[in-house]
């Protein structure tokens, strides 16, 4: 279903808002307070959720009383949390994970009560899935959903089990517990103060300390069959799967929110700060280091994030493999760039009152929850493999041509780059399908990170030629912008190129002979020839982001 | 109660002002409500209201001129709680405090509010001129830097005050009226009407945010543009600005060895003592 969500306007004022509210209520002093004493700021979630601000209602649809905002809302919602602080983001994830198996899951009985429920009073809602021996294998919960018969019909179900590792589980009004029912899975809707339902203490945790994650256990829980959502057992994975799409989006969002977040202090800090007689941010090394390269990554996340919203919103179904690109590629990049943040800063980065190590540890989970990097890296070769085979490798040709052609319209982009390293992939993948090297694990993460990068810089070579999602607000102008993806096209053509030698060469795939062959179908040679531009490029980046700098008060 | 409430966009002082070549140069600035008139919609607000968060009790009117996308601040207005906005097409290099206040007469006349309030002046300018001419214009009263604003029951009047130097200073005042306001009107207790909230009243001591319920109703609210011909006003302006430039940047200062040589140099160089 399409949906055209917030008018610009709109969206604006929204995130004016959430601005005016982090300066007001979420000053530097309370973030680093809430961060060091590990306090979740209930009084601050539940004003979000009340009358004055009514943040929940994003994502409500209009029918039922909310704002129905669209996935590129949603994500750029998301950056602004993240970038002010990623605990209480978080609180607001749960929330939106929560309420999803009731919007796609539910009955239209069930959906309409408790969504203008969760629109009315603001409920702290919880999605409890992972459980002590179920993480990445969610099929393998234990938590279980008996049957309570009456006159031969089910009249209930009782439920036994442990949660682990669930957000806001110790405060949630509503938790959305997925449990294993006689047929399979299932969602049932369990509210506070349900007698068995009991939270557990709170994980004392490296980062998003003002988020609470606690255990929660279900103790002869018993519910009646109306919370089982969708009335239906059997179907909980399903839905958990059909909208990874939009939550892993999510969390991209706060990986790219976070990285941008530490490369706006470090640029600034650069600015600033003098060393051996000018600011470190005129220093080329420094810069191409520490600051470039992570902002070039941020901002190729950034277009595909935009680009994913913007087919969801257009009413393609699911996308999970896309969440997935994205979700690695920009919480990997949020890690990279805020770790570089702190060396950026030196000494000062690694005290508190600089920030940044505070969000290095917040931006940390953003590549564990939703699904970690290894699960996304193998989601994402599991699902192009199974393309290949269809197609023959058709899928990756198809994008190479038509980055080809890209590149003779608009030469500047790094299309042509981009479509190098989309041809190491398609061979690659050939390559492990001749050699039957899929049976490999090592491979298919490796095949998934190749991918994510070609595809990444693809993506980003149209968005720099003028291809992005119409809701786009430029960030940078389109010189600086169309340098970052040159960056960015050759870093994946050339990185892209070592990780497929290595991953063929080192499963002895080929012999020495078939090397030779093997990287001349990757064009290694054109591979390498297109590094030339890269300082001259790397400078154009630098002094867009000080001119940027410059520009802010 | 009716309250008409002209607002200004003014340039994000978030971001350094550019001068270039005699002008100033705004191509990549982002715009906002200047912040004064964002307390005038707040004050128009709580004495539309019974009480914070309460039923809304007459009508807040929200007027600005300025080019097109000046919607995007006037539904941010709308989405505070202001119930109808007017847009009326202007260029902002193209008015000064003179035009800008015969318009508002104009409009005045058209909506006949009970009361206009606005900021004491816009933060891009600081020119503080339009609530007095617009008042001097209209022959009504004035009320200006206001940091208090009680309204009668009988809504006929108002006792305001005003901080001066010497301490508050506080009047009454006949409606219809302008009133200007200052920082201090969004106070938790600074304004409020009699015949709406009781007393102990109290409203965050901030102006409120644009709420999600809020930019759903905006939605739904009459924004009208109109042109400055359709009122009747003629163009033209009487300041005339020949150019801009950014103050001199300051010198590097000294660094001195003892007390010995800086009052030298207070005393020889600078001359003060
Ligand atoms: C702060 C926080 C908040 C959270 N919030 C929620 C929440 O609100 N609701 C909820 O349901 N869950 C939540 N989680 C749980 C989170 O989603 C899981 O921690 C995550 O999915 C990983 O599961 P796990 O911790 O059991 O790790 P595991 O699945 O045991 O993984 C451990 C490591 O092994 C790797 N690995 C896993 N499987 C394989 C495999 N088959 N092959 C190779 N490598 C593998 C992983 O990539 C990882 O590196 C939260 C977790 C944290 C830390």
């Amino acid at each position: 279903m399409k949906n055209s969500g917030l008018d610009k306007d709109s969206l604006q004022t929204l995130i004016d808002t959430l601005a005016s509210f982090g300066k007001q209520k979420l000053p530097l002093k309370v973030r680093l307070d809430l961060d060091e004493k590990d306090i979740f700021p209930l009084d601050l979630i539940r004003e979000l959720l009340g009358p004055d601000i009514g943040l929940h209602l994003l994502f409500i649809p209009e029918e039922l009383g909310g704002l129905g905002g669209n996935a590129y809302d949603v994500y750029r919602v998301s950056e602004e949390m993240a970038k002010l602080d990623l605990g209480v983001a978080t609180a607001f994830l749960a929330i939106f994970l929560g309420t999803d198996p009731i919007v796609v899951g539910a009955t239209e009985e069930q959906r309409t009560y408790w969504l203008r429920r969760i629109a009315d009073e603001g409920l702290i809602v919880a999605y409890a899935v992972t459980e002590p021996l179920a993480g990445s294998e969610l099929s393998a919960i234990r938590t279980r959903a008996e049957r309570v018969m009456e006159n031969g019909e089910v009249k209930g179900y009782k439920i036994n089990g442990t949660k682990q590792f669930i957000s806001n589980g110790g405060y949630a009004q509503l938790y959305t517990v997925l449990a294993m029912a006689p047929e399979g899975p299932t969602f049932f809707a369990v509210e506070q103060g349900t007698p068995g339902l009991v939270p557990g203490k709170h994980e004392n945790k490296l980062g998003i300390r003002s988020s609470n994650t606690s255990p929660v256990t279900f103790e002869d829980v018993y519910l009646p069959k109306q919370n089982l959502l969708g009335g239906v057992e059997g179907k909980g994975l399903v839905h958990a799967q059909s909208v990874f799409g939009f939550t892993r989006l999510m969390v991209a969002a706060f990986g790219l929110g976070g990285g941008v977040a530490a490369m706006l202090r470090a640029i600034r800090y650069a600015r600033e700060r003098v060393q051996a007689g000018s600011p470190l941010a005129e220093k080329q090394g420094y810069m191409d280091k520490l600051i470039v390269p992570h902002v070039v990554r941020l901002e190729a996340a950034r277009a595909l994030i935009e680009e994913t919203a913007h087919r969801l919103d257009q009413g393609e179904p699911e996308l999970q493999t896309e969440g997935a690109i994205v979700k690695l590629f920009a919480t990997e990049a949020g890690n990279a760039a805020a770790d570089a943040a702190i060396q950026a800063h030196g000494g000062y980065g690694y005290t508190r009152e600089y920030e940044v190590e505070k969000i290095r540890r917040d931006v940390r989970i953003t590549t564990i929850y939703e699904g970690t990097s290894e699960i996304m890296q193998w989601t994402v070769s599991r699902d192009r493999w199974r393309l290949h085979l269809q197609d023959h490798g058709q899928y990756y040709k198809k994008i190479a041509a038509s980055l080809e052609a890209l590149h003779r319209e608009h030469s500047d982009v790094g299309a042509d780059a981009a479509a190098l390293a989309v041809n190491v992939v398609q061979e690659t993948t050939e390559r492990c399908r001749v050699g039957r090297l899929t049976r490999n694990q090592h491979v298919l993460f490796e095949l998934g990170e190749l991918m994510t990068r070609a595809e990444i810089a693809a993506n980003f070579a149209r968005y720099a030629a003028g291809q992005a999602a119409p809701k786009y607000q430029p960030f940078f102008a389109p010189s600086a912008l169309k340098a970052m993806s040159r960056i960015c096209a050759r870093e994946a053509a050339l990185d892209v190129l070592g990780l497929a030698v290595r991953l063929v060469r080192g499963m002895d795939a080929v012999d020495d002979a078939g090397i030779a062959d093997f990287e001349r179908a990757l064009r290694s040679s054109a591979i390498t020839a297109c590094a030339k531009g890269l300082m001259s490029d790397m400078d154009v980046v630098a002094k867009a982001l000080n001119e940027q700098d410059a520009a802010r008060a | 109660m009716k309250i008409l409430v002209p607002c200004k966009r003014v340039p994000n002082p978030d971001l350094k002002l550019k001068v270039a070549n005699g002008s100033v140069d705004l191509a990549g600035t982002t715009w906002q409500v200047n912040p004064f008139d964002e307390y005038a919609v707040e004050a128009a607000l709580r004495l539309t209201e019974k009480g914070k968060g309460g039923e809304r009790v007459g009508e807040v009117v929200v007027v600005s001129i300025g080019p097109k996308d000046t919607s995007a601040q006037l539904k941010q207005l709308l989405a505070m709680g202001a119930n109808r906005a007017i847009l009326v097409a202007g260029d902002d290099s193209a008015l000064d405090s003179d035009l800008v206040a015969r318009i508002l007469r104009a409009v005045v006349a058209a909506e006949k509010p009970d009361l206009v309030i606005t900021g004491k002046q816009a933060v891009d300018g600081d020119d503080n001129q339009v609530g007095q001419i617009l008042a001097a214009s209209l022959g009504w009263p004035q009320a200006t830097f206001l940091a208090s604003i009680l309204l009668a029951a009988d809504g006929k009047s108002a006792t305001v005050t005003r901080e001066v130097d010497a301490g508050v200073e506080e009047r009454r005042v006949r409606l219809p009226a302008i009133m200007t306001v200052d920082l201090r009107i969004i106070g938790k207790k600074a304004v409020r009407n009699e015949a709406l909230a009781p007393a102990t009243a109290e409203w965050e001591d901030t102006q409120r945010l644009a709420s999600l319920k809020g930019i759903m109703a905006a939605k739904k609210k009459e924004l009208r543009e109109i042109t400055v011909e359709s009122l009747g006003v003629a163009g033209g302006i009487l300041v005339k600005t020949l150019r801009h430039e950014a103050p001199p940047a300051r010198k590097a200062g000294v660094k001195v060895a003892s007390v010995e040589e800086l009052v030298a140099k207070l005393h020889n160089e600078a001359k003060v003592i």
